[in-house]
Formats: C-alpha cells, structure tokens, sequence
C-alpha cells in the first residue's frame, strides 16, 4: 500500500513539474544571480541627484557625487553630500564584504570634525529620508532569499522574467518582492514590496537605462511609497566605468578632505 | 562700530573678490533665544549669529576661512575667526598651517585625548561643540600609509581656554576657603616664545576590524591653576590674607581610543594618562597650596539602534593617582551620558534626549530638544537644558540656571 502512495505521489510529480520547469530557460536562482552577477566594472564614479516628493507634491533635492571600486572581496563606496547646504560635506562610506558579513560605515559630519563608525546593521533605515532603505541600495546576496519565477511578461516592450523572492530570514523587513528582471540585459527594471505584515508597500520602476561602455546602467529610478504617498526620484548623471579611481578614495583622509 | 563696519565690508569685498578665483562662499544665519525657568524670567541668551565660510579647494592647495560675527542686544558685535588655514596636497601628505580646529577622539561630549583646541567655556557645555572648541594656530602634517594617518602637531602659540566671568551666570562655583582672596595675573599668561611651543603627534587608522587612534602631546594644561598664597601674622600666627596667582603648567598626555562593531552594537573606548597635572589641596605647607600628581580619564561607550531610535551611553572615570586625602578634588569622578535619538517624517523632524549624569553628587545635565526641517537648510530648534543637583556639583551648581530656548537657522 505504501509502496503504491509513493509511486502515484511520483507520477503526479513528474506529470505537474516536468513541464514547469521546462517552461523557462532558466530556473529562477540563476535569473537572480546573472542580476546580481551583472558586470559593473571596476570601478566607478557618478553623480546622483536625489528628489523626495511628499503627498503635496513638495520637492527637496540632495546631490551626492559617489565614487565605488571593486577591490575582489570589500566593494567600496564613498559619498560626498553636495546639497542641501546643512548636509554640505558630509561624507559616507561603505564597506561591504563579499562573505556576507555586516557592511562597515563610516559617516563624516563637519560640525563634529571627525570621522565616526556607526552600526552597519541598520539596513532597513531609510536612506537620507528618501523611500530608498540603505538594504534597497545595496546587493543582497541570491542565497538570502527562496526564488521562484511566477511568469515571464514584456515590461517597456522588454521580455523580463518576473521573480518572486521570500527571504530566509525571519524577522525581516520585507515579507516578500516581486521583481521584474529584463531578460539578457540583468536589471531589475521593477520591483514590488511587501511589508512584513504582507501588506503591499512600495514599487520600485526603473524608467531609463542605457549601456554605458559595455555596462548596463540603470539612470532614472522611481520608488513610490504607496502607505506612506511620498517618492523618491534617483537621477545618475556623469556615469563613468574604469577611470582607475585610487584606492586611496576609500579613506579618512578622504573623508575629512571631501571635493 | 567702524571697526564693525570695517570688518563687515571687508568681507563683503572679500565675497566678491575671491569667486572669480573659484573660492566658494556658504555659511548659516541663525537666531538663539533662551530664556532662565528661575531669575524671573530673565533672558539667558538673545544671540544672532552670521557664521561664513570661504571656501577654495585644488589639487595642490587649498584654503579655508571661517570668520563668524555674534550680535547681542546693548553690545558691540562680537567677531572672531575660527578658522583660517591653508593646504598644501602631496601625493601621500598634507600640510595645513594657520588658525585650525583639531579635534581627536571617538567620545561624545567628554574631551579626553580631544585636548588642543582650547574651548570656550562662558556659556558651559551649551553651544554646539563646534562653537565651544576654539582655532588654534598650528603646523599640522598628516602623513598617509594605507589606512593610516600619521599627524604631528606644532603649536608654536599658547592659547587658554576661555571661562565665564566672575559676574556670568555661568561662572563655576569657587571653593570656600576663596572667598575674600586677591587675585594677582602677573604668572597668568604663558609667553610667545619657541621654548613654549607645544607639540602633538596621533597615529589613526580606519579598519575593518575596528578604528584605532593613539596620541602623545606635549601642552599647556588649557585653564591655570589657582595658586594660593597665605599672608600670616607671626605673632598670633593667623593668616590675615590670602592671594590667588593663577599659573598654566605643562602636562604631558599620552593616550588612545578606539570604536569597533559586534552585533549592531557600536563600542567605544578613550582613555588619556596626563602627568604632572596641578591640584589645590588644604596643606599650608605645600608652596602655592598645590601638589602635582598624575591623572587617569577614561571612558567605555556603546550605541545601538533600538526601533529605529539611536541609543547610547557612556561611563567615565577620572582618577588621581598617588592621591592624598590633603587633595581638595575627589580621588575619583564618575560621569555618565545617555543619548536617545530619533527622526520622523522622512527625516524632517528629530527628537533627541541627552544627558549628563553625575555619580558622585547625585547631580545632571538633561538636554531635550526637538528639530524641525521647515525647508532644505532652514532648521527650527527647540529645547530645555534641565539641571538637578544640589548646587555643589559639576552640573548640580548650575541648579538654578535651567533654561528654554529656540533657534531658527538658515544654512546657505
């Protein structure tokens, strides 16, 4: 008898998955990692202007001009604040460890004239008061999360796969995202978020980008907040790939001294 | 006032002169009202502030200049130069020389090996750090090796740190066995000359595994010790006077700090060895009334972020060594600070809640405010500064100094 049960529980597995699986060229894993994976170059440099528009429609802009180097296993970012005038000179920098550890941080503040660590563990800040959190700016790994491909749908006239991702992790602050991964090109030209209630909260829409030499950039992104009604525009200009930005970018010297 | 008037259209033409040469102009204009709980009401502070900064920055040099101008009701204006130094970049070291800020250390609002800017103490710990740490002149050179800066400090000019006046309302408690005594400055400034130069050196470095500063300084103790002379009457043998010569000694400071992550937690600490620092004691026969003796200050720190708020605290001690009960300071001082910090509306609005905390007097510093960003770079402040005590510590004499106030600022 139970040989009988497991033989069925067999067929009726070979008979549902069989063609699911066949039905994409890719299992859902490597869409993520080929995103993940995507080339970025060694190195690279851009200006970033930041606008945050409220439910009334009230705009502030940030500028940053941000340098990052792949140095194989730290990928280092540094940011100089531009504008608004209160944030002038501030600078950030962000070590973030190939082996998944926890990020080092370092954040300048010219009030206080010297350069502070703070706690790399609060991924789920909002960056700067914008709808980004500093988790939505970075990378997360493939393997911290279960991936499963819903469909495949044309995004912009753009064949993408459309992934559905459920972190390991427990407690954190997103239940699941729902991403749009443009096939062959590796950018995530949309992505859905859900709070850890599982309530809809925010959609992330990439509204232009380009291959710039040889990489492919994402320009114009909009995330917009649907609990709280307030977007954040992220406009890069000035895009430049392996210009041989120094290592010495990356330090407190630098930090201190800003542009 | 013309010198006012002078000094204001120099930086007027200075405005207008330097862009063409590529030196960026920006600042902040700020109002600060506060106002005493006790005294009947009376103002503590009315202060409008216009704080500039030029700005030049190349490839090779660089320049900066911070002059700032202080407005009171029924005052002169008060205009100073915080700031005024020049760079000069080389591929693995800079130079910097002129009137510069230095600021070392990793604790919040306890100076420990933070010890070359002098600071401006007429208002207490009050004003923005930024604002209570005076420029020093100075030849700093910073040398660059991976994540390691070498700096080594010369400061060829003595510059005390500033106290309240006698009348001020900020002006510390004196000891009792003071009251009535003369005071005589003839020893009280230290002479511009090369012998009396102080020296600095501080290794840093920025890691993953945690950030490391080490200092040794060679200075001038930044406030003076009050030496105190007895007159005395042989023939009934009673002291009939009594004079105060204060005198700024050297000290030697040799010290370090660190700051490291574990688990979301960020732990730091600061430690500094001073030797041969000046104490009052009761003894008659000590000449001066003073005995030198070494001294320990030091702190563990730890912040953490708890439901989006920033939390943190600090123990600190200081302790004379070799110490002898004829010492009129405690053997040991214990302090602690508790910060509680959070954001709302994207940023826009920040509550915060800082205090200082006194063991040994039971006494406290408790600073609330509030922030509001009303637009990018104008900023509307609100807070208290609450002090409880029994009127003989640190923060406890100030008991009746408990204040309100606002500023509005414009950051351009």
């Amino acid at each position: 008898m139970k040989t009988t049960k497991l033989f069925f529980t067999a067929l009726l597995s070979l008979f549902f998955i069989i063609p699911a699986i066949a039905q994409y060229d890719m299992t859902a894993l490597e869409v993520v990692e080929a995103a993940y994976n995507r080339p970025t170059g060694e190195d690279m440099t851009a200006d970033l202007e930041m606008i945050l528009i409220n439910r009334q429609g009230d705009r502030r802009v940030r500028e940053i001009k941000q340098y990052g180097k792949d140095f194989g296993d730290i990928e280092k970012t540094i940011m100089f604040f531009l504008t608004p005038a209160d944030v002038r000179n501030t600078s950030f920098m962000n070590w973030s460890y190939i082996d998944g550890r926890d990020d080092d941080q370092w954040i300048y503040l010219p009030a206080l004239r010297r350069v502070r660590r703070i706690s790399g563990d609060s991924k789920s800040d909002y960056f700067m008061g914008s709808d980004f959190t500093y988790d939505d700016l970075g990378d997360r790994h493939p393997h911290e999360d279960e991936h499963t491909i819903l469909r495949m749908e044309e995004i912009d006239g753009v064949e993408s796969y459309v992934i559905e991702s459920i972190p390991k992790e427990k407690d954190y602050m997103y239940s699941r995202t729902v991403t749009w991964v443009a096939k062959g090109k590796w950018i995530a030209l949309k992505r859905e978020f859900y709070d850890d209630r599982g309530e809809y909260l925010k959609t992330l829409r990439v509204k232009e980008y380009d291959n710039i030499q040889g990489y492919w950039t994402v320009l114009h992104s909009e995330m917009e907040n649907d609990q709280r009604q307030h977007r954040t525009v992220m406009q890069f200009k000035n895009v430049e790939y392996d210009t041989g930005v120094s290592d010495n970018m990356f330090t407190e010297r630098m930090m201190t001294r800003g542009l | 006032m013309k010198r006012t008037i002078f000094v204001l259209l120099l930086i007027g033409l200075i405005g207008q002169g330097v862009f063409a040469q590529g030196i960026s102009m920006y600042g902040y204009g700020r109002t600060y009202w506060g106002g005493f709980m006790q005294h009947n009401g009376e103002y503590s502070i009315l202060q409008n502030t216009l704080d500039l900064r030029f700005d030049h920055r190349g490839m090779k040099t660089s320049l900066f200049a911070n002059p700032v101008v202080y407005h009171y009701p029924d005052q002169d204006l008060d205009i100073l130069l915080r700031q005024a130094y020049l760079d000069l970049h080389f591929d693995s070291m800079d130079i910097r020389v002129g009137k510069q800020q230095i600021i070392w250390g990793k604790a919040d609002g306890v100076f420990i090996t933070d010890i070359l800017s002098p600071k401006d103490l007429r208002e207490f710990l009050l004003p923005d750090f930024e604002e209570i740490r005076l420029g020093i002149n100075a030849l700093k050179m910073s040398f660059y090796r991976g994540n390691s800066t070498y700096e080594f400090v010369w400061m060829p000019v003595f510059q005390e740190g500033i106290m309240p006046s006698d009348t001020s309302r900020w002006a510390p408690r004196k000891p009792d066995f003071l009251a009535g005594a003369e005071y005589d400055y003839s020893n009280a400034d230290v002479e511009k000359k090369l012998e009396n130069s102080q020296f600095a050196f501080r290794y840093s470095l920025l890691a993953s595994a945690a950030d490391i500063e080490l200092v040794a300084a060679y200075v001038w103790d930044e406030l003076p010790t009050n030496h105190v002379y007895r007159t005395v009457d042989p023939e009934p043998n009673q002291v009939t006077g009594l004079t105060v010569r204060p005198e700024h000694h050297r000290l030697g400071v040799f010290g370090g700090s660190f700051s490291t992550t574990k688990g979301g937690f960020v732990i730091r600490g600061e430690g500094a060895y001073y030797t041969g620092k000046h104490f009052n004691t009761t003894e008659p026969a000590h000449i001066g009334g003073t005995v030198r003796r070494d001294y320990l200050h030091y702190l563990a720190g730890v912040e953490y972020i708890l439901w989006g708020a920033t939390v943190g605290t600090q123990l600190i001690q200081e302790t004379i060594l070799n110490y002898d009960d004829y010492i009129i300071q405690d053997q040991f001082r214990n302090t602690a600070t508790f910060l509680v910090s959070k954001d709302y509306r994207r940023e826009t609005i920040k509550l915060e809640l800082f205090t200082y905390y006194g063991f040994d007097d039971n006494d406290a510093l408790i600073r609330p405010s509030i922030t509001y960003d009303f637009a990018d770079g104008f900023e509307i402040l609100a807070g208290a500064n609450i002090f409880l005590g029994d009127g003989t510590g640190y923060f406890g004499q100030f008991d009746k100094n408990d204040m309100i106030y606002a500023k509005v600022k414009f950051n351009f």
